[in-house]
Formats: structure tokens, C-alpha cells, sequence
């Protein structure tokens, strides 16, 4: 009984999101492919379409939900919020599919590919449900594995963008960001996005994610992240800090001196801390969890100092990319 | 006594669930049920087929897309495409039984008709994938085709030395010699072919062009396109219509059905009415009711053959793709009607 309401709540939104699905691809998407001699991929543009959807959908919810709480118990009082404007198209960019869309049409068809040749050659899915029992009666078993695969293989890249100098140039921009609000969470350069996305394809061809899965464990990764960066005095308690990624863990990974910096004072968290994206318990593993430095106020220390990362779009994008290729060349 | 009592309401809260499902599995199996895949969903859902009520869903694998039965009739294949395996479930109820894996991108699926053959479309590795078929669960791989790109759907002579193969991005039609697994050759057909269909006699191929309004019929002894038969805009699939002269063609954007005359190879009605995206359809033993999946309206429909009404609408999941009763018409129009009569399932 106390399982059956989060699945109802599940089942009606996935209902809602459906009808919003069939209404815009039976009007707009589907006549327009048939006009333009696209209808080969009208599969592939209804799933998309439900991902811009539950895309929509995350967005209208989460601010809903976290907006008020902004405005109720800030943890940083800003004379305005207009330094958050353009996270908002970041946000509309990367939950609305367009990353996702540039992604199908570019690389995944060579990992289609790779796929191709890596099963001619012996080497298949590794599908880890099914060597759980009972995942395969039970779907949420599985949702439970590949969770917290991922969240394990999120925590790596994620110290990867820190620790490797030129890949930092590009995860700046993330951290660029001073008033960290629920909208921070997509600010990032549009190549790391494309990284990213590669990445988590990678890696589903590895390990065999459900396509039905995967929507929700996006969907929720994307709800929680929004959480964790929004402008909120809010508190887990003792153990919920150590279950789940909180705003306060992970507003110290953005603090200037402590969360993210090369040449760390403490070397044995040399690049940062708190690198978790949902849950903390890689970074106890590991040795890079701080739950006790107070907080600080966040940002990244060159732009502190005067180094120009853009506020705008496309400045930010172009500012990150000419950092990345300074970096490069001083590494050849 | 008190750490007993404990122990038996933790067994009974454990058990619980566990006995709650295996409830709709036994009822399921009770009951003739229509059985749709929904492959976004990732799941099975179990239609009664008098009370047109759901009576069970079911998870199988991780992208349904097809089924089929198996040739001696006993169990129904469920072709899971990302999973790369096939499962088995109860034709008459649709209750699951096993799981065969090493099945790699089963899109499409197919048994050629001397049952010697199992052909898998791989859609998404561009390749059509042609086993031995040994009788129940055996199957060993004879070679992979490459098909570049999307193979889609399929068709076999009656003679089973060949398999044609829509090639949906390649907007084109390829025929496959079976005894050597080797491409005959590849016809430039029209734009995203789809469905494919072998008339009476094996005389012509159709295949129905999802990017045009039309299904076109061709003379495949000769590789010759013969005649361009409009039916609805994006056609789609076909199913017989088991009177040994029309098949029918679901048209994905004018949501209609186009019944085709296969002797004069053009279209006779239209069932008109329908909800977004019919695709595949199933028709009952006595060809009155005509159930179609609405895979962009994320329904299943039953329309009245008599009246060429659509009568019943049932919601059904994120994607309803293929479709299954047991008690069906014949399904395939180059083969005897007589040897495609349901057979009794044992297990039941």
C-alpha cells in the first residue's frame, strides 16, 4: 500500500505526459516529417517528443516546487537574480532534448556501430538485471542497480572534469556561476554536454539500461541536481546528509578555496570535494566528503579576481572553449 | 510467543506482494487474452478478450517492438530489441514462461514457412541476422547480412527460399536467397518502406511506403514495380483479411484503414475514424472484430468488420506496438488458410 501511491502518482503523470506527447507529435512533428521526407524517423522523433515533454513537464515542477522555497528561506539574499537568467536557457536547452536531438544525428549512429562490431566480435550487454534475481519480476530492482551504477560512474567523470586541467576550462562554466539558484544545475559548456551525453551512451550500450528507465532515473537525477543547487537554507539531518547529495554538500563542492580548486591546500583532496551527484556515499568511499567546512561563498577564483568567464550565452561558451585550447597548448 | 508473532507478520508482509502478483498471472491464465506490447513501456499488457478489460500486465524485457508464435503453436515470442533476447509467453493467456537470450537487436522476427529458418531484423545494427531452426527453443546462427540501413519488415515466399526485407532508410526493398544467406538483390522502392506483403499465389510483393500515401505492388520475379495503389498518408503494415482477396493497410497519419483488392491491386474502402497512429492489427477467427494497436494514441482499438466502425478504445501503456490473440483469422495470404488454424496449447 505504502509502495502503490508513488507508482499512481508515477502512472497519472505519465499519463498527463502521454496525452501532451500524442497532441504535439500527431499535430506538428509527425505532419512535418512527412512534408520534409523525414518519416523514417518518426519513431525516434515520438520517443524524443516524450522527452521534450517530461522535459517540460521536470522544469514546470520544479520550479513550482522550489521557487517558493527560494524566495521563503534564501540562503543568499541577492539585491536581484539577474546573473540567473541565463542558466534558464541552459536549462531549456538541455531538458527540452536538444543535446539529446544533436546526439542521435552525430554519434550515435557510430555507437550503433561500435555496438555492432562489438557484439560481431564476441562482447555483449552486459544487462546487470539479470543477474540480480528477481530484477526481471521486478523492474524497480533494476531501476535500483543501474541508479546507483550510475550515480557511481556520474561520480568519476565528475572528478575527471576537476581533475584534468583543460577539461576544468569547460566545468568552469558550471562553476562560473555565483548565485547558485535551481536553475544552475544545466549551466554548462555545450561541449561538456555533448561529453557527457557520450559518456552515459557509452556506458547504457555496456551495462543494457531500459529505455523506459532511464527517462525516470533522468527525470529524478535532473529534479534532485535542481534541488541541490537552489539558493535554500535547508538541512538533511545527520543521516540524510550522508544518503542523498543535499543543497549544503554540494554548495561546498562550488565554494571558492574548498569545493573544486586545483592546488588544494589539502592534498589529499587535491582537486575538491564533495563530487557526489545524487548520493554522498562515493565520496566517503573515496575520501573526498567534507560535511563539516561551514559554508562559503561559491564561485570560481579567477573570475573572482578579475578573468573574464562572460555572462552571457554565448560568451560564456566562447570564453570556455578558448580556455580549453590554452590549456591544451600548454600541455603539447 | 511475541517474537513469533513478529516472525509470522514479517513472513506474511514479505510473502505479500509476491502472492499478490502471482494473483493476475493465474487469473491471466484463465482467461483468452489479447496480448500487446508496449514497447516503451517495457511491458505486456493482457486484454480479456470478451470484456475488452485489462486483466494483467506484465514486464518483458527492455523494448518489446514484435511477436510471433512459434511454429507448433504452443508459445508466443516477444522480441525484446535492446534486451537482445526472446521471450516466451503463453499464447492463450499470455503468461510468461522463459527466456531465450544471445538474440541480438530482434526487431522483426519471422519463421520462414517450412519452418527451417528464424530470420531477426536487427533495425538499429543495420542487419538481418538468419538462423537454422531446429524445433523449440533451438536456434543456431547461419550468417549475419548487413543491410545497410534500418532493416524493417518481412515477408517469405511460400516456397521459403526467400525473405524479403523492407530497408526503411535505405527506402528500398532487399531479397534474400535463404539456402545461401546471401542478398538476391535491392530495389529502390519509395520513400521509409515499411510493411511488407505477399499476395495469393506469391504473385507480388506490396510494400507500403510510410513516407507516401501509397502501397506499391511489385513484380519481384522480374524486380519491377507494377503498380502504385494509393491508400492513406504514411502506410504502414498489413495484415490479411483472410477471404483469399484484400489485405488490410494501416496509414499512420490520415489514421485510417485501407482495405487493397490484391486480384485488381487497388484500394476498395477505407475504415475511416480512427484514433492517431494505427500500426499492427489482428483479426478474430470469425473476422468480425479487427483489433489495431494506436501507437501515437497509446490505445488499443476494436472496430466492428460489419459495420467498419471503430467500437472500443483501451488505454494501454506509452507505446502499443505488436498485437496477439490466439484465436485468430489466418494470418499470412501466400500460405493455406488451412494450416495457419489455431492449434490447441497443451499447457492449458
Amino acid at each position: 500500500m505504502i509502495l502503490a501511491w508513488p507508482e499512481t502518482l508515477w502512472q497519472n503523470l505519465l499519463n498527463l505526459m502521454g496525452e501532451a506527447q500524442t497532441w504535439l507529435f500527431v499535430t506538428w512533428v509527425q505532419p512535418a516529417l512527412y512534408h520534409l521526407g523525414m518519416m523514417s524517423y518518426a519513431d525516434m522523433a515520438y520517443d524524443a517528443t516524450f522527452w521534450f515533454v517530461a522535459g517540460a513537464f521536470q522544469i514546470v515542477l520544479v520550479w513550482i516546487f522550489l521557487r517558493p522555497l527560494e524566495s521563503w528561506r534564501p540562503l543568499e539574499r541577492w539585491s536581484n537574480r539577474k546573473a540567473v537568467r541565463v542558466d534558464v536557457i541552459y536549462t531549456l536547452i538541455s531538458r527540452l532534448g536538444l543535446i539529446g536531438l544533436v546526439f542521435f544525428f552525430t554519434v550515435q549512429p557510430l555507437f550503433d556501430a561500435l555496438q555492432a562490431w562489438l557484439q560481431l566480435h564476441g562482447v555483449f550487454n552486459l544487462n546487470l538485471d539479470q543477474y540480480v534475481l528477481g530484477a526481471r519480476a521486478h523492474p524497480w530492482l533494476g531501476f535500483v542497480i543501474y541508479f546507483i551504477v550510475l550515480d557511481f560512474a556520474g561520480y568519476w567523470y565528475h572528478r575527471w572534469q576537476h581533475q584534468f586541467q583543460w577539461w576544468w576550462e569547460l566545468h568552469a562554466v558550471h562553476h562560473s556561476q555565483r548565485q547558485l539558484s535551481l536553475w544552475a544545475d544545466d549551466r554548462n559548456h555545450l561541449l561538456d554536454m555533448f561529453l557527457f551525453q557520450s559518456y552515459l551512451a557509452l556506458l547504457a550500450l555496456l551495462i543494457g539500461v531500459e529505455p523506459h528507465q532511464f527517462i525516470l532515473l533522468t527525470l529524478l537525477s535532473g529534479a534532485l541536481q535542481s534541488l541541490q543547487h537552489a539558493n535554500i537554507r535547508i538541512h538533511f539531518g545527520w543521516l540524510g546528509e550522508r544518503l542523498l547529495v543535499s543543497p549544503r554538500f554540494h554548495r561546498l563542492h562550488h565554494a571558492i578555496g574548498f569545493g573544486h580548486e586545483l592546488n588544494h591546500h589539502n592534498r589529499a583532496r587535491i582537486y575538491g570535494c564533495n563530487f557526489g551527484v545524487l548520493l554522498p556515499w562515493w565520496d566517503m568511499l573515496f575520501g573526498s566528503a567534507d560535511f563539516t567546512t561551514p559554508l562559503q561563498p561559491t564561485g570560481v577564483r579567477a573570475e573572482v579576481e578579475g578573468e573574464n568567464y562572460g555572462r552571457g550565452f554565448w560568451a560564456q561558451q566562447w570564453y570556455g572553449v578558448m580556455r580549453m585550447f590554452r590549456q591544451l597548448r600548454r600541455a603539447i | 510467543m511475541r517474537r513469533r508473532q513478529f516472525i509470522k507478520s514479517a513472513a506474511l508482509t514479505a510473502l505479500a506482494p509476491g502472492l499478490l502478483r502471482a494473483i493476475p498471472a493465474w487469473a491471466a491464465a484463465l482467461n483468452e487474452n489479447v496480448i500487446v506490447l508496449d514497447s516503451a513501456g517495457a511491458s505486456v499488457t493482457l486484454i480479456d478478450q470478451r470484456t475488452r478489460r485489462i486483466s494483467g500486465r506484465i514486464p518483458v524485457g527492455k523494448e518489446p517492438h514484435h511477436l510471433m508464435l512459434l511454429p507448433n503453436g504452443q508459445q508466443l515470442i516477444v522480441a525484446d530489441a535492446i534486451g537482445g533476447e526472446l521471450n516466451f509467453l503463453n499464447p492463450v493467456s499470455g503468461a510468461y514462461e522463459s527466456t531465450l537470450p544471445g538474440i541480438e537487436d530482434p526487431y522483426q522476427i519471422g519463421f520462414s514457412p517450412d519452418r527451417k529458418w528464424f530470420v531477426a531484423n536487427c533495425l538499429r545494427l543495420n542487419r538481418v541476422d538468419i538462423y537454422h531452426y531446429y524445433g523449440g527453443h533451438t536456434l543456431k546462427l547461419a550468417r549475419r547480412v548487413p543491410l545497410a540501413r534500418t532493416p524493417s519488415h518481412m515477408a517469405f515466399t511460400a516456397d521459403s527460399k526467400v525473405v524479403f526485407i523492407s530497408v526503411q532508410d535505405s527506402n528500398s526493398v532487399a531479397a534474400l536467397d535463404l539456402a545461401t544467406q546471401t542478398v538476391l538483390w535491392q530495389l529502390p522502392v519509395g520513400p521509409a518502406t515499411a510493411g511488407v506483403w505477399m499476395t495469393p499465389g506469391d504473385e507480388y510483393l506490396l510494400v507500403a511506403l510510410t513516407g507516401q500515401d501509397a502501397v506499391i505492388a511489385i513484380d519481384w520475379r522480374r524486380q519491377k514495380l507494377v503498380k502504385r495503389i494509393p491508400t492513406g498518408r504514411a502506410a504502414h503494415n498489413f495484415r490479411s483479411l483472410a477471404d483469399h482477396r484484400h489485405v488490410l493497410v494501416s496509414n499512420r497519419i490520415s489514421n485510417t484503414i485501407s482495405i487493397v483488392d490484391m486480384l485488381k491491386l487497388e484500394k476498395v474502402a477505407d475504415i475511416q475514424g480512427l484514433r492517431p497512429g494505427p500500426d499492427d492489427c489482428e483479426l478474430s477467427a470469425d473476422r468480425r472484430w479487427l483489433w489495431v494497436t494506436f501507437r501515437f494514441a497509446r490505445e488499443v482499438g476494436v472496430i466492428d468488420m460489419q459495420r467498419q466502425e471503430l467500437v472500443d478504445v483501451i488505454g494501454v501503456g506509452r507505446s502499443p506496438h505488436g498485437i496477439y490473440f490466439h484465436d485468430r483469422a489466418p494470418f499470412y495470404d501466400n500460405l493455406p488458410y488451412a494450416e495457419q488454424r489455431p492449434i490447441p496449447v497443451k499447457s492449458l
